[in-house]
């Protein structure tokens, strides 16, 4: 009988209670909707990340990855790429050559990683050639070996299809080498500064300027079907290269992986913050009920309500609205998520989000057990704020109370 | 037999600074199926008197026995659970619960007791039909006029089966025809249960009814008259 009354008395002052409920509904629509739109912005960061710049594995010679060195490189790199292919969990395997170099236009010097791949195998561990905007990707033999050029980069040295390079670098014997190359293509991820840092050409073309000898890479990159195998397969190739220094995309890109396990815990923080905030409408709120209701409750104690009922009513009272509200306002923002998860928000007018590796397209995503803890947050909020003003309530003497005017 | 005593009851407010003796040495014996009124000048000590007979407030010095218990010992926990077994209430302004049926608000108190549902339902059609509110069972209060409401409080007071019913001016704020009906349906519960009702009042149409009018005055009983009425 006592939920039926916390229940009903709810609906006592109908204009406060629609007024604090639509505060908690709109609360927790705004920590729905923006967990789903940041988790949805993450995550596509996570995936993108993995697929276009790091892979979800990565082989090196040990020490390689402190300064790029290019002595530093695997030999028998070709079998090794085949060997890997053959797990039934790769998706697909890529061996690299790395090296930084100058960038020479008339518009300007610049210093970038030049990336030598194998286009077809490349095709099966990252995705840049479906970024290629302008021209080709590295497909076929040219006289003079093609590069191709992230557009942000392009659009900054006034760069053109055609246009010839000549690319300095220091070769495997300390040599300076200069080579022409001429762009191919460009192509535009949705990390800009990927783009500008990053340019390519093909294996054999970067093979032959940096002197390496055959069959040797500076990296095996390795593009599983499922992630949830990145376990088992970096176990499986540590074990079968021992002397190497095998990666996970959590450890060559620490801003992923934080970009990874951080956000759930910074979308829960905000949506604590939200309830704080709601919190105070919602003790204010229950206080005034008790205030009011000084003379029923006393009345209720008088005739042999045990304090404890009467501290559960208001409590039950609270988190009646608390979910009310919450449970609505999870609803609609879980409702508008499944709408822009086909449908991405457009985010062209901040274009500063591609700088950092973030999509100018959102589609957003929110796992269903987030909107239940978000649920059980708000159950929470409801016991936390009616905490203080049931404790008001018990603390009525009922003679006195029931003389309340 | 004696459903209430009080011996040498006291209850002495601001002992440390000015002490005002509400209630100053009362001796009293209420016996099972009395129909009695307690009146006095507003400040006289009745209310406060009241209040300790109904467990609501503790005495600063003396005895209050109900049907042989001490209950000025008991804890607040056992006064409380004491109050819903033994004692009923019935107040001015009615103090219905506004969410709740009219049947609804006299369920509440045998809900409490832990009363069966059968049971439960039962008492409060019989009640509501004794107090002549059977046809306004599932009416709120607010739909109910305030002799009705008042109705509604006596069947839920004597829901709960108690010793006695303590009635703090009840007809205060119901007009002449409601109090009419009110006085007439508790004189007729206490004739035919025998159940004990304990009035504190000024209404003189309530005195009149009353077998037995005890007059408190400066916190001490200044009349004890017990009488036979019509």
């Amino acid at each position: 009988m006592i939920w039926s009354i916390a229940w009903r008395n709810i609906w006592r002052n109908k204009l406060r209670s629609i007024i604090v409920l639509s505060a908690i509904a709109i609360g927790l629509f705004a920590g729905v909707f923006s967990t789903g739109f940041y988790k949805g912005m993450a995550d596509m960061r996570v995936e993108s990340g993995i697929k276009t710049e790091v892979s979800h594995i990565q082989v090196h010679k040990p020490d390689y990855t402190l300064n790029n060195e290019i002595n530093l490189f695997l030999t028998g790199s070709d079998e090794m790429v085949k060997k890997i292919n053959g797990m039934p969990e790769v998706a697909g395997a890529s061996q690299r050559i790395k090296a930084e170099c100058f960038f020479k236009t008339a518009h300007g010097t610049r210093g970038v990683r030049i990336i030598g791949v194998e286009p077809d195998r490349e095709k099966q561990v990252t995705d840049i050639y479906d970024f290629v905007k302008e021209g080709d990707y590295l497909d076929g033999e040219h006289r003079i070996p093609r590069i191709l050029v992230g557009q942000t980069l392009g659009e900054k040295l006034k760069l053109k299809i055609g246009s010839r390079i000549p690319v300095d670098i220091v070769d495997l014997h300390g040599n300076f080498s200069s080579r022409l190359y001429k762009v191919g293509g460009f192509y535009r991820t949705t990390n800009t500064g990927f783009d500008e840092r990053n340019v390519f050409v093909t294996f054999d073309a970067l093979k032959q300027q940096l002197s390496m000898p055959d069959d040797a890479a500076h990296e095996i990159a390795v593009y599983l079907s499922d992630n949830a195998n990145l376990e088992e397969v970096y176990k499986k190739i540590s074990s079968d290269y021992p002397n190497l220094d095998v990666q996970t995309w959590r450890d060559v890109s620490k801003e992923l992986a934080l970009v990874n396990d951080s956000m759930d815990q910074y979308m829960y923080i905000f949506v604590v913050i939200i309830l704080l905030a709601l919190c105070f409408g919602i003790i204010n709120t229950m206080l005034m009920v008790v205030m009011e209701r000084t003379k029923e409750l006393g009345m209720l104690m008088a005739v042999g309500m045990h304090r404890t009922k009467v501290f559960l009513m208001i409590i039950l009272e609270s988190v009646f609205l608390s979910l009310s509200g919450g449970i609505i306002g999870i609803i609609i923002g879980y409702g508008v998520i499944k709408i822009f998860e086909k449908r991405p928000i457009e985010l062209e007018m901040f274009k500063g989000f591609e700088q950092y590796g973030y999509a100018s397209e959102v589609y957003t995503k929110l796992p269903l057990n987030m909107a239940f803890t978000m649920a059980a947050l708000v159950f929470v909020l409801g016991i936390i704020s009616a905490i203080y003003p049931a404790w008001k309530a018990i603390r009525l003497d009922p003679a006195d109370a029931i003389r309340t005017d | 037999m004696n459903i209430l005593e009080t011996k040498n009851l006291y209850k002495i407010y601001d002992e440390t600074s000015v002490p005002v003796h509400a209630v100053n040495g009362i001796d009293l014996v209420i016996k099972k199926g009395e129909f009695t009124a307690i009146v006095g000048p507003s400040g006289s000590g009745k209310t406060t008197l009241l209040n300790m007979i109904g467990g609501l407030d503790k005495p600063t010095k003396g005895e209050i026995i109900v049907n042989g218990v001490k209950i000025h010992d008991l804890s607040r926990r056992k006064m409380t659970d004491f109050r819903l077994k033994n004692i009923g209430f019935v107040f001015q302004a009615y103090n219905l619960i506004p969410v709740l049926t009219a049947r609804e608000n006299v369920e509440f108190i045998m809900h409490l007791q832990g009363r069966s549902k059968k049971e439960r339902d039962e008492r409060t059609e019989n009640l509501l039909k004794a107090v002549g509110l059977g046809d306004r069972i599932e009416a709120r209060p607010s739909k109910l006029s305030g002799g009705q409401q008042q109705r509604v409080a006596v069947s839920r007071a004597i829901a709960s089966k108690p010793k006695f019913v303590l009635a703090d001016e009840p007809t205060a704020n119901l007009d002449s025809k409601s109090t009419e009906n009110l006085l007439d349906m508790m004189e007729k519960l206490n004739k035919e249960e025998e159940i004990t009702f304990i009035f504190s009042t000024h209404d003189q149409r309530v005195v009149k009814k009353a077998r037995r009018v005890i007059t408190v005055d400066d916190g001490k009983i200044v009349s004890d008259e017990t009488r036979k009425t019509e």
